[in-house]
């Protein structure tokens, strides 16, 4: 959290939120006590391996999760419980306060339908007394925002290019002018020069709309740039938060340095000198090892990792929390 | 594999695998309730037929021996099931023609599968025009309407349980086919097939030692599931007349009953049971098919979680 | 959809019916070196009456005559006259074959509606007792033989409680005309269509089930979700078009199929259709009669797997432009 004296309430407040999947053998913790502040205007970087539960974390904020999931704790929006919200009230949050970039492929968008229609969709759902002239021209300024043509509103979805159809989920993301954006992986699809593009992209739209973006990879270095804080998670739980160029550069919990470490950057020398990688698997959420989930890949681990629970412990840093026994220091 | 003492050869390895990957799934399949149904049901009606001679004695099968008997007798009149218009058991036509729809459901699957399967493996694994043609010839076997070629050929070839058996299987092939055709060309595609290729190996090597285990699973699925198809289909061609008129079948009971006017005289014990019976059936191996496809098709399974 | 797309596909269409043709004419005559023999087993012919009834069936001369002269006579639709009615046979299925139109169009149209309705159903409240009763009716009603469903309609609703005919297409005592006959002919085909729109209600809603739980997990539904839609809206703008694709086709291939798949069921109505000319003509057999009965079955398969594949290419976008 930033030292900065918060003027207003935090847009997005995220309480102990907890994610059971339902499945044969019993319930599938995915998120397991996750809780952050989010403010409005402000840019978070969520990273982890897959598996760590950043993706359903995401679909809880909206509850757009499947039917049985169990989900407890507080998403608040603006102050609103989006987990207690009667399901009409819930709709009409959707897409105008809170909008999610899904990854592009293929069958994120509706194969059957036209582009123009599917992104003036929200806009008619919405607006119900908007005319379908008002909509086709929303629909041509979005494009036009994300640097398509307005005639890509006639093609159907397989009828683009993986980069473009992202383009278009950003443009449909914009649609009611929300005030927080999620992005669920954005660019993992995509190639390098189109996934620079994105960014960009991305960055341009959230400096001029004023959005708060919440940025979920697993890419870490597509992060240190794109967002000022970043959080990593690791089994269901966030491992470190503060601000990104101090998690990347000097992280403070030995997953996040690691993770940092297994993505070079071309040019920086630690990384010629010092290659890493992380052995091991993520646990499997159905059986979580006691103590700090991490322990037992940790390369610097010690005898009370496997037996005291972990939480997030300030750092020497301000606003940078890591949930590290090594961070209490000498005298815990 | 080099093995310290030499006691593990990889055939032995692999022969360990898979017995273990059965009982493996012999344990996932006794979890589905449905499948167990099926299986009980299927057990307890295939016991029935093997043990007609206990059951019902054969003589009572025919209108000569039966002349003593009342005609149209009620089951209570006449336990268990009563009698026909000639004064023959129902119930011992009932037990015996289990039989001939089990007899000739499984037979003609199995032509049907081992047809299919050869096809669709040939198809799936030869040159462009091969496979092209024999694509072409089951293309053209799915087309022609079933019960019309089996009526024609049953009534040029004369009525008899074998060529039953063999137009059903004939007409059923090209399903399977398709199916085994389509996997085999996914599994063309992975990478251990070409790997295989580039260490030496024949055509003939790859069929029999990846292709056919590997395509194994979806046949025996596909088996089930034909069954199904193939046991009404002899239930119809006996009602039309075209079955075997010497054995009894429960085609043959429907085709009697109907014509002996047991449907105005409200004889309900000699045209329900035999439609109960290939529903029991039926089901049964329908019932069995989906618990098998769910073991062995894996998108299936984590639909399930 | 170009017209090379289209053309294309007619051109394997006629290919297909084609080798029909010719198979039509092997399946009579390889099969068996002496039909004639076969087909009049157990009557004793005399040798002239067998060389004139060879005459008759047109198997005297070379196989390569009787061969051409049977693709000339095809191509004018002339397939010799029935044995059984002395009729041309043309004219006979001609004259029989609107009963059976009607009918399969009718049930057709009525299995469709509702299997795909309970399918939806089925598939969108899965696990439910929505879901469970429904597969269950439809495991049920496929496992049942059509004509053994007929019967017991027939002994219910006809024979105990005599709410309809027994069979047939009117009533042979009354000369009503008009809507009063079409009433009454319709009144007769209830009992058949009944039978076989429950008999085949099953495979709609099995497949539009399965096809719409495989559309379920689509990752557009989430995101159609997240914009506020509500479920029945997700559901029927999204979900159903995208699932119902695989279900047209199969309703326009089954068409065919059950065209020639009626025979038993109307052989228990006593419907006057092709199916019961089919049953008819095996009591003989009538071979002119089964010849064409055959042809014009399969063509109409032919027929319709066509108008299937077209249907589809048309109705899904990316295979209409992309």
């Amino acid at each position: 959290m930033s030292a900065e004296p918060q003027v207003a309430a935090p847009l997005l407040s995220v309480r102990d939120l907890h994610v059971t999947y339902r499945s044969q053998g019993g319930g599938v913790p995915a998120v397991r006590g996750v809780s952050f502040d989010l403010a409005a205007g402000e840019t978070l970087g969520l990273a982890g391996e897959s598996g760590c539960g950043k993706s359903t974390m995401a679909g809880a904020l909206l509850r757009l999760l499947p039917q049985g999931t169990t989900v407890t704790g507080e998403v608040l929006l603006d102050g609103e419980d989006v987990l207690t919200m009667k399901p009409g009230r819930l709709r009409a949050v959707r897409w105008t306060e809170a909008s999610i970039v899904f990854q592009g492929a293929l069958h994120t968008l509706n194969p059957v339908h036209r582009i123009g229609r599917q992104m003036a969709e929200p806009i008619e759902v919405h607006d119900a007394g908007i005319s379908s002239g008002e909509q086709r021209r929303r629909v041509e300024e979005l494009l036009g925002v994300v640097g398509l043509p307005a005639g890509r509103a006639d093609d159907y979805p397989h009828q683009l290019s993986g980069g473009q159809r992202q383009r278009v989920l950003i443009a449909l993301a914009l649609a009611c002018n929300p005030r927080l954006l999620i992005a669920d992986e954005p660019t993992t699809a995509l190639d390098v020069m189109v996934q620079a593009q994105v960014l960009q992209l991305l960055e341009d739209l959230q400096q001029e709309l004023g959005l708060a973006v919440i940025f979920i990879t697993h890419d870490l270095s597509t992060l240190s740039t794109a967002c000022r804080r970043l959080a990593v998670m690791y089994a269901g739980r966030i491992v470190e938060d503060g601000p990104s160029r101090e998690v990347f550069r000097e992280a403070a919990h030995p997953y996040t340095r690691a993770l940092s470490a297994a993505f070079p950057v071309i040019g920086d020398m630690r990384f010629r000198l010092n290659p890493s990688g992380l052995g091991g698997d993520p646990p499997d959420p159905r059986e979580i090892p006691p103590g700090c989930p991490f322990h037992p890949r940790c390369p610097v681990a010690e005898s009370r990792c496997a037996t005291e629970a972990v939480e997030l412990w300030p750092t020497s840093r301000p606003g940078h929390t890591a949930a590290c026994v090594r961070v209490l220091g000498a005298d815990a | 594999m080099i093995t310290v003492d030499g006691t593990l050869s990889p055939r032995r390895i692999a022969w360990q695998r898979r017995r273990r990957a059965v009982a493996h799934g012999w344990a996932d399949y006794r979890r589905s309730v449905p499948g167990m149904i099926g299986l009980v049901g299927l057990l307890l009606i295939v016991g029935m037929a093997v043990a007609a001679p206990l059951l019902a004695d054969a003589s009572q099968l025919r209108a000569v021996d039966s002349i003593g008997n009342p005609t149209w007798a009620t089951p209570s009149e006449f336990p268990p099931l009563g009698t026909d218009n000639l004064g023959r058991s129902v119930w011992a036509q009932f037990v015996w023609g289990a039989r001939i729809s089990l007899l000739v459901g499984l037979a003609a699957t199995v032509i049907a599968i081992v047809l299919g399967s050869i096809v669709g493996i040939l198809a799936g694994y030869s040159g462009r025009v091969l496979a092209a043609v024999l694509m072409r010839i089951t293309e053209w076997f799915l087309v022609i309407p079933f019960l019309p070629l089996a009526i024609v050929l049953a009534a040029v070839l004369g009525p008899s349980v074998r060529n039953v058996i063999l137009v059903i299987g004939i007409t059923s092939w090209p399903s399977t086919a398709r199916l085994v055709r389509a996997q085999v060309l996914t599994l063309k595609e992975r990478l251990y097939v070409e790997r295989s290729r580039a260490l030496g190996a024949s055509s003939r090597y790859l069929m029999t030692r990846h292709i056919l285990p590997s395509v194994s699973p979806l046949i025996l699925a596909s088996l089930t599931l034909t069954v199904p198809v193939a046991i009404l289909s002899e239930t119809t061609l006996s009602f039309l007349g075209l079955g075997d008129p010497t054995r009894a079948s429960w085609g043959k009971m429907l085709d009697e009953a109907f014509s002996s006017g047991a449907l105005s005289r409200g004889a309900w014990w000699y045209y329900l049971p035999p439609g109960l019976g290939i529903m029991a059936v039926v089901l049964s191996f329908v019932l069995i098919g989906q618990a098998l496809e769910e073991i062995l098709d894996p998108r299936l399974r984590e639909r399930r979680a | 959809m170009t017209f090379r797309l289209v053309g294309l596909k007619v051109l394997g269409a006629l290919a297909t019916l084609a080798f029909v043709v010719v198979f039509n004419f092997f399946l009579f005559r390889v099969v068996d070196s002496d039909p004639v023999a076969s087909l009049f087993r157990g009557r004793n012919l005399t040798a002239q009456q067998k060389v004139e009834l060879r005459s008759q069936f047109g198997l005297d001369g070379t196989k390569l005559e009787q061969f051409g002269r049977y693709l000339q006579q095809t191509a004018n639709l002339n397939f010799g006259r029935s044995y059984t009615s002395n009729e041309p046979v043309m004219k006979e299925i001609a004259s029989r074959a609107w009963p059976t139109i009607a009918l399969v169009g009718v049930s057709t149209l009525l299995s469709t509606v509702f299997g795909v309705l309970i399918g939806i159903a089925a598939a969108w409240k899965r696990g439910s007792a929505t879901d469970y009763s429904a597969t269950g009716l439809t495991m049920a009603t496929y496992a049942m033989p059509d004509f053994w469903l007929g019967m017991l309609l027939l002994t219910t609703l006809a024979v105990s409680l005599g709410l309809f005919p027994v069979g047939g297409i009117s009533d042979p005592s009354s000369d009503a005309t008009g809507f009063a006959k079409l009433l009454d002919q319709a009144h007769h085909m209830f009992l058949p269509a009944l039978t076989l729109t429950i008999a085949y209600l099953g495979e709609y809603a099995l497949v539009m089930r399965s096809s719409l739980l495989d559309t379920m997990r689509e990752d557009y539904l989430t995101l159609a979700r997240a914009k506020g839609l509500r479920d029945v809206v997700v559901r029927n703008r999204h979900a159903v078009p995208n699932a119902i694709l695989p279900v047209v086709t199969l309703i326009a291939i089954n068409f065919g199929f059950v065209l020639s798949g009626a025979i038993a069921v109307e052989t228990i109505f006593s419907w006057p259709g092709l199916g019961l000319l089919t049953y008819d003509a095996l009591r003989g057999p009538d071979l002119p009669l089964l010849q064409g009965l055959f042809l014009v079955f399969s063509a109409s398969v032919i027929f319709f797997n066509l108008v299937a594949d077209l249907l589809y290419a048309y109705l899904d976008p990316r295979v209409r432009t992309g």
